[in-house]
């Protein structure tokens, strides 16, 4: 077998190769395909997003009562601030990036990201830092200093377990991850289309997960640099955030809402990219106005860097940072209504079908309004000081969270999964899935806006009796109500667990279009095959696929669209072109090796250096692996299918 | 079908907005469509306009969501025309929201800048500290006509004089809390080294709750405070009695036993002002040596307060408290300002905080937890005392009054 001609050797000090394992856990580990990757990160996070769940359902259980005793105020500090970091950072992100490794490639035309070892590094990371952060649970308490850890209360002085240096090192080891893949998929978008696709015919979720990427790119650092600080104070002796030594803990506030706000939209804006595919493939008509969705998801990336201050209106900022920074929150209310307008008149004129996916999309349609609404009502800072720390703002932000962004996601899973485990996941269990889902989340977090404005304030252990109230308003009915919906997530949740495990049972393999598709990831098998495409397309417009399949024809009542080929045609046809030497990158010993040495690094900066001195050393050795392998395995090139339907995997070198 | 649920929510929602308008429910205490001054006022009347534009901006969005789902539902019409938009209609409907936008955004932030105002005379400071609230009023402030003679050091209970601009100057001693009356303002957090201003003012007397927003660690929760609102005469009769002379317990009763033992026990934390030991020599609170925030609430009046460690646990009874609560304000000032009464004063609370404050408020007093705090506690701790000490303790602060 051939082997490319490479400017880097193929061989290294005779010592290093390349792991060649096409199957079993080896296949896995070592893996830096784009899609094994994917899929891995969207266990992972979906592991987390139970993990999270359970916590959200002890906190409910807590409120469900005046003055409950189900946990005590330590435990449910660490619940609450563990809740928060699991769901943004363990769950939404990872599943976001899980859908981003899966499909950015295979909607751009790509064979894998542009640097995939540096992929698997990522998803190493976020492993790694994920169960780091957890396991403060077992060693001494997890973090209480709430998500947002204001400074001084997450000084050692006023939190003394190890539970926030759990959540400051793991944070970093997270972030990393998150930084290095930002950087990977920005490249990717940008030097890695198809033939012929210009940026303005990228699919919406390519184009959402590349504002995403941007985003990432800098607001991670402003993060770092701030729990950098935190974790100096709290392990060195530094005092940045010490008011005895000169220091104003407004700073911290400062640069965690540099960071935490564009993360709002980090969250969302996947989201936003996966029913941006749902809708129109399920209206069978392109996105409306595909231009003005696109420039407003870039301009609430923009706008998104000017409006941190208004999680800062009580602070005490004095009053002309306060109109500014209201102002401009109002602002950003305005490309996100664009997108609702255009989602809503994606469906005006359409033939819609109302699969599972389709069901969420709209979901996110109806949530995402109801929580951009009740935003636009804290952007006026005067009734923001009402309605801060209070329950109204938890009930709107998990209306956009929960409601926009997971609900966006569960309809990735329906729509994809046909893709990306060729089987479709059954519907029947999908409705069931979706309407749990909607009447929870409606159940769990309308109720939410009732409390805060009756004066029930945000991060309490308990609420007390005496200021429960009466009649229709009362705290003590509507937290019940609340509690009873987040239970009803939860079965809507497990329906969907079922609905994996029925799904995989099942031997009924999904048709290779099952949704009349219109992007470039359906014109490929399904599951994809390893190089994805036999031969990169060439893309001719927006939509390439459904033009592929769907041509205008001319009929007595006028021209009508009408599907003049199916999907394993069109695919049939690019087969026929196929390439005749595919190079893939061969998998790698080295990025769960260096990803390794981070936690145990952590672990060091808690325990004693001398473990950190050990992790730098694993460190070390990862990045000489990784430089010192050969760029390819032996043999491990893929030798394109030569007759009928061949098709050859990674073959084992010798 | 597909609609049914958010319209049922819709019709829960247009009740609920109905019963509120209405306001025949007696709602929370802390209820920010309640307001009971002009601060307040000014945000509701700021806050409801946007709530209902919202309310019927999203009643459009889902009326238009919920046709075009019932409209353009396959019924095997034909594959509709590929069309990519039409930038007219775009750009109506961009600029549309930025004119309602913009139409709420012109009171808001003339709004902002008048909620800043820092003009009046009646200047109290409060601070904030794990977890509970400290009011100093300065000496020579002018409230209501009222002036203060020397100041008034109090905690729990924020008493101001009713119909009158009260300028709060807010910090804290330890980590970040914020205070807030939702009848009367909004939050303003007290952060340490940072001095912040909030403006008060209540049309009438009352008793208005609140409770600490920003989040302050283990007892965040039971971090509350109230203010009180009298009339003139009553808050000059208030700060008459807040200011007079410390007057020792008779000889040979239980609360001069009591004295002794609080001067023993207590005495080296709260302050009581006037407070001589035997020699005749003041005593004086050291609680900086002892309480991480460097303070412990004064007690000189203790039992002018309805409720203690942080606003949390009552010192009337149930049903006292609730003739207080709901007291009309002509009537209010003269309830309050019998302070707690024999028949009203609710013993168990109080026995049982003396007894073993930590069991009734998570706070850090363990001696084992105290290493990064030096041994010094957050919160008051267990004291060991004998019920017997206890007895003369509450006999001796029942007089604090």
């Amino acid at each position: 077998m051939a082997l490319i001609a490479s400017p880097t050797p193929t061989q290294s000090l005779g010592v290093f190769r390349r792991p060649v394992a096409a199957t079993g856990w080896r296949s896995w580990v070592f893996t830096v395909d784009h899609k094994k990757i994917g899929i891995m990160y969207g266990v992972v996070a979906m592991f987390f997003f139970l993990v999270g769940g359970c916590e959200a359902l002890l906190i409910r259980l807590q409120l469900a009562a005046p003055d409950n005793t189900v946990l005590s105020a330590g435990l449910y500090n660490e619940m609450f601030t563990m809740h928060a970091t699991t769901m943004v950072f363990l769950f939404v992100m990872p599943m976001a990036a899980a859908f981003a490794n899966y499909f950015l490639p295979l909607q751009v035309g790509a064979r894998d990201v542009a640097f995939p070892r540096l992929n698997a590094l990522s998803f190493w990371l976020f492993l790694f830092g994920g169960v780091f952060l957890n396991t403060s649970w077992f060693l001494g308490g997890a973090a209480d200093g709430g998500w947002f850890m204001y400074s001084p209360n997450s000084s050692r002085l006023f939190s003394p377990s190890h539970g926030i240096d759990f959540w400051v090192l793991g944070l970093q080891i997270i972030g990393i991850a998150s930084l290095v893949s930002s950087i990977n998929l920005i490249v990717t978008v940008l030097n890695m289309r198809a033939p012929g696709m210009k940026l303005m015919n990228m699919p919406v979720f390519t184009w959402m997960v590349l504002v995403v990427q941007f985003l990432l790119l800098f607001a991670l650092p402003v993060i770092t640099v701030a729990l950098f600080l935190l974790s100096f104070q709290r392990n060195f002796g530094a005092a940045f955030f010490d008011v005895d030594k000169g220091a104003d803990p407004l700073l911290w506030q400062h640069l965690f809402w540099i960071f935490g706000h564009p993360e709002v939209y980090i969250i969302i804006l996947p989201s936003f990219g996966i029913i941006s595919e749902v809708l129109p493939t399920f209206a069978r008509k392109p996105l409306f106005g595909y231009k003005f969705v696109v420039f407003s998801g870039a301009a609430i990336g923009f706008v998104g860097w000017g409006v941190w201050a208004h999680h800062m209106f009580a602070s005490g900022l004095g009053p002309v940072s306060v109109a500014v920074f209201s102002v401009a929150t109002m602002l950003i209310a305005i490309p996100t209504g664009v997108k609702i307008c255009n989602w809503t008149l994606t469906l005006w004129g359409g033939k819609l079908w109302f699969s599972t996916a389709m069901m969420f999309a709209i979901g996110v349609i109806v949530l995402f309004t109801i929580g951009g609404l009740s935003g636009v009502t804290h952007a006026v800072a005067p009734a923001d000081t009402q309605q801060t720390d209070t329950y109204h703002i938890v009930g709107h932000f998990h209306y956009v969270i929960v409601g926009g962004a997971v609900m966006g996601l569960f309809a990735g899973f329906y729509y994809w999964w046909p893709k990306v485990f060729g089987k479709l996941l059954n519907e029947r269990l999908g409705k069931w899935n979706f309407w749990l889902m909607f009447f929870g989340v409606n159940l769990t977090f309308a109720p939410m806006h009732i409390l805060g404005m009756q004066g029930q304030p945000r991060r309490m252990v308990v609420w007390p009796e005496k200021l429960t109230g009466e009649g229709f308003f009362n705290l003590q009915f509507w937290n019940q109500i609340a509690t009873v919906g987040s239970f009803l997530i939860a079965s809507g949740v497990f329906m969907f667990l079922v609905n994996v495990v029925v799904t995989a049972k099942k031997a009924e393999k999904a048709p290779l279009d099952p949704w009349d598709a219109r992007t470039l990831e359906w014109m490929t098998a399904s599951p994809p095959k390893e190089h994805n495409f036999d031969t990169i397309p060439t893309v001719h417009s927006l939509d390439e696929f459904f033009h592929r399949k769907y041509e205008e024809v001319d009929t007595d009542k006028g021209p009508r669209l009408v599907k003049v080929r199916s999907a394993e045609e069109v695919l049939a046809a690019e087969e026929a072109k196929a390439d005749a030497h595919i190079h893939l990158p061969s998998p790698s010993y080295w990025p769960i090796v260096l990803a390794f040495g981070l936690p145990v690094i952590a672990y060091g900066v808690i325990y004693n250096l001398l473990l950190s001195v050990v992790g730098a050393a694993i460190l070390l050795l990862g990045i000489f692996g990784w430089v010192l392998e050969p760029s390819v395995a032996e043999d491990s090139d893929y030798d394109p299918p030569t007759g009928e339907s061949e098709t050859k995997e990674l073959s084992s070198v010798g | 079908m597909f609609v049914k649920p958010s319209r049922r929510r819709r019709v829960a929602a247009a009740a609920a907005l109905g019963l509120l308008l209405a306001g025949c429910a007696k709602n929370a205490p802390q209820d920010t469509f309640d307001p009971a001054g002009s601060n307040a006022r000014s945000i509701d009347d700021l806050q409801r306009p946007v709530f209902y534009v919202a309310g019927v901006v999203g009643i459009i969005v889902f009326a238009v969501v919920g046709y075009a789902i019932w409209k353009f539902k396959d019924r095997g019409q034909d594959i509709p025309e590929q069309s990519h938009g039409n930038p007219k209609l775009e750009i109506a409907l961009t600029i549309l929201p930025a004119i309602i936008l913009a139409a709420i955004c012109v009171p808001t932030v003339s709004q902002v800048f008048s909620l800043d105002k820092k003009d009046n005379n009646c200047v109290i400071n409060v601070t904030g500290q794990q977890w509970w609230w400290e009011y100093d009023y300065a000496k020579g402030s002018e409230c209501g006509g009222v002036v203060i003679p020397e100041s008034i050091v109090t905690s729990a209970e924020l008493v101001i004089p009713a119909n009158t601009d009260v300028l709060l100057r807010i910090t804290s001693r330890d980590v970040i809390h914020s205070f807030w009356i939702p009848r009367l303002n909004g939050k303003r957090d007290a952060v340490p080294g940072r001095l912040h201003t909030l403006r008060l003012q209540a049309d009438q007397p009352g008793l208005y709750t609140g409770q600490c927003t920003e989040f302050c660690g283990l007892s965040h929760a039971r971090m509350r405070q109230a203010a009180i609102a009298l009339n003139t005469a009553d808050f000059q009769t208030w700060v008459t009695n807040q200011t007079e002379a410390y007057t020792a317990p008779e000889a040979g009763t239980a609360a001069a036993v009591g004295q002794s033992t609080f001067i023993a026990q207590c005495s080296r934390c709260h302050q009581v002002n006037g407070l001589q030991d035997g020699d005749g020599k003041p005593v004086l609170a050291e609680p900086d040596l002892y309480v991480l925030s460097g303070a412990a609430p004064n007690l000189t009046n203790l039992l002018t307060r309805t409720a203690f460690a942080g606003w949390t646990f009552d010192l009337l009874t149930d049903e006292c408290r609730d003739t207080l609560w709901n007291a009309p304000p002509d009537e209010f000032g003269a309830l309050y300002l019998k302070g707690v009464t024999a028949e009203c004063f609710n013993e168990a609370n109080l026995r049982e905080w003396i007894r073993n404050a930590p069991a009734m408020k998570p706070m850090y007093t363990d001696p084992k937890n105290l290493g990064s705090t030096g041994g010094k506690t957050r919160g008051m701790p267990a004291l060991g005392l004998t019920e017997a000490q206890i007895d003369e303790i509450i006999a001796y602060l029942l007089e604090r009054k």
